[in-house]
């Protein structure tokens, strides 16, 4: 089966020479990742390929797309696109989005100078129903125009669409059906999402084809960025974090050496899982284990100055997620420990003996 | 040697953790993240059946049955002759056009038979899938063909999609319960957060046999361990297992993988 390109060259070779046609996927990433800048390289890539392409926008009005990607030198101006964000509220007039037509709001990139006025135009009031009946207005119009169907299509993003129109118990099945109605389209979509939540199960997370992650963190005083692939249904993928570029002509990814995260921020990193959970305590059981060993040789007055910079480092190799070296640490300083503590004379007797600290994490 | 009493997965090393295989006529969850290899998982189950004359049944709720079809082909197997349901919903219309249940008449269609295209939402109804709906159905297609494995994927879009959020913990209990009694052997798949909390069916089934999906600097590693297995033993460690062109293949001979 043809692929679609990306666009992006090393992505296009992680997944195995693009991504399977007709399908719903995600681009997720932390804010200020690449997210939208990916998907305009997939843009780009259909429009150069002559794919009628379309993209529809929640989260930046189309002037500011468009001035975003000028910066690149590029020019979308065969980009269909849907303008999609949200007026100002104090603007809204009664009549709602359905009943007037859309086409107003599908616009050539080249016809773009400047951001929309809500009070020129009706208002809109972006809904999962409003947006879909404009893609699926502006896909039949397209079709009947040129007879051509739309190839790609890049909804940036479903975050935004969340936070503006979905409420309540109906989100997931309104996720649900619009990506059943992306599929039916039978374009190739990129959704762009951002990941709120590790701990929740997001809709369109499990129920698109495939997730491409971006990754963004601070080593140091320089920002670095990586991109690994997730999930990909049906295809095999190259699973390793690739290190990730957004330089003078858009986004690069080198193959040569997979990325690592050596970073000091804080907050989700990749690779947190099920698994290492179960490490962690593994760990963490072991660094309590030696923390005893310490506070008996201190009763015992067994010397032990070496032991606990060895359980700081241990500590710290914990803290920086080396698993394995904190471990291998606190094993040896544990069989130390012990063979000093088995050579020292019995402690003094003690009251009480004092209680083993907790190891915070 | 396996038990008279079980069968296989369809996995060797995966009837190695369960100590011979299912004890059959049960539901058993398949649990991981997305992107772990249930579904591929579960399909290997159904193609042991096939291979030994069984009736079996795919419940597709996550993916249309056409990309389940072509995402299979790359692994060769020969699934001809299995039956899938199409349980997607259509696209939700916001008008008032006629919204119907997915009818009890509705029926499987043969793997073979199915296209390269997705199906389209008709003009002018939409097919809504409710698990009431849907248990009925699966009554009447158990009756009428006899299935010995069923696969439902996933449990995780049937309580998204298919049931409103205050009757959820109820009706799944309700689910599976009918899964129980009708005497088949079911594998539900439920998709796992990344972190954090498992989902309450894990605690319905007889067994539940988890994936894991770890990232290191080395790419995705993918592991397995058996969570629970309801009147048998099992292997309690978590062992590696990779996709490879055909199939799932469980490392049993390598260390655990908890070994640090």
């Amino acid at each position: 089966m043809d692929r679609v390109k990306t666009g992006i060259a090393g992505l296009d070779t992680m997944l195995n020479d693009g991504l399977l046609p007709a399908r719903p996927y995600v681009v997720s990433g932390p804010t200020g990742s690449g997210k939208t800048v990916l998907a305009a390289h997939f843009l780009l890539e259909g429009l150069r390929q002559q794919e009628p392409c379309l993209l529809v926008t929640l989260d930046e009005p189309p002037f500011e797309v468009k001035s975003n990607m000028a910066t690149f030198g590029w020019s979308l101006d065969r980009l269909k696109i849907l303008d999609a964000t949200p007026d100002v509220r104090a603007h809204k007039r009664a009549r709602s989005v359905i009943d007037v037509g859309t086409s107003l709001d599908v616009r050539d990139m080249e016809d773009v100078t400047d951001i929309r006025q809500s009070s020129v135009m009706r208002a809109l009031e972006v809904t999962v129903h409003s947006v879909q009946k404009m893609i699926k207005q502006e896909f039949l119009t397209h079709l009947e125009h040129t007879k051509q169907r739309y190839k790609r299509i890049v909804v940036d993003s479903m975050t935004a669409l969340k936070m503006f129109s979905m409420q309540g118990q109906d989100s997931r099945i309104l996720i649900q059906s619009f990506l059943r109605f992306l599929s039916e389209l039978e374009a190739t979509s990129l959704i762009v999402s951002e990941r709120l939540d590790r701990k929740t199960l997001e809709t369109e997370f499990f129920l698109s084809r495939g997730e491409i992650r971006l990754h963004k963190w601070i080593d140091g005083s320089a920002i670095r960025r990586a991109v690994s692939i997730e999930k990909f249904r049906g295809s095999s993928f190259d699973d390793k974090m690739r290190t990730l570029t957004i330089g003078e002509k858009g986004m690069v990814v080198l193959l040569e050496a997979p990325a690592t995260i050596r970073g000091t921020s804080p907050g989700p990193k990749p690779g947190e899982s099920l698994l290492e959970a179960r490490l962690i305590d593994e760990v963490s059981n072991a660094i309590e284990g030696v923390m005893r060993q310490i506070e008996e040789a201190h009763r015992r007055q067994v010397p032990v100055r070496d032991m606990e910079v060895s359980l700081s480092r241990a500590m710290l190799a914990f803290q920086r997620r080396s698993y394995q070296k904190a471990m291998q640490i606190a094993l040896a300083c544990d069989s130390d420990l012990k063979q000093r503590i088995a050579g020292a004379p019995p402690p003094p007797p003690v009251a009480a003996p004092p209680r083993p600290p907790a190891v915070t994490r | 040697m396996i038990p008279a009493t079980k069968i296989r997965t369809g996995i060797s090393g995966l009837d190695k953790l369960l100590h011979g295989g299912y004890v059959p006529g049960r539901p058993y969850i398949v649990s991981g993240p997305p992107g772990a290899g249930k579904t591929i998982m579960s399909v290997q189950f159904l193609r042991e059946g096939l291979e030994g004359g069984e009736r079996c049944l795919f419940v597709a709720l996550e993916e249309p049955p056409n990309e389940l079809k072509i995402n299979m082909r790359a692994f060769r197997w020969n699934l001809d002759d299995l039956d899938v349901l199409d349980a997607n919903s259509d696209i939700r219309r916001f008008e008032p056009t006629p919204i119907l249940e997915i009818s009890t008449e509705e029926e499987p269609a043969k793997m073979r038979a199915i296209g390269e295209r997705i199906r389209k939402t008709p003009d002018f109804e939409s097919k809504e899938v409710t698990v009431h709906s849907l248990q009925q159905l699966l009554k009447t297609l158990l009756v009428k063909r006899h299935y010995e494995r069923v696969v439902i994927d996933s449990m995780t879009a049937l309580r998204y999609f298919c049931m409103r959020e205050f009757e959820e913990a109820v009706t799944t209990q309700s689910f599976m319960r009918y899964l129980a009694e009708s005497k088949v052997t079911s594998l539900l798949i439920l998709e796992l957060p990344e972190e954090g909390e498992v989902p309450p069916e894990a605690f319905l089934a007889r067994g539940e046999v988890r994936l894991h999906k770890l990232r290191d600097e080395t790419g995705i590693k993918r592991f397995v361990s058996v969570e629970k297995y309801k009147g048998s033993s099992h292997d309690e460690s978590v062992y590696p297992f990779e996709i490879t062109t055909s199939g799932i293949v469980i490392n049993t001979a390598s260390k655990p993988a908890m070994a640090v």
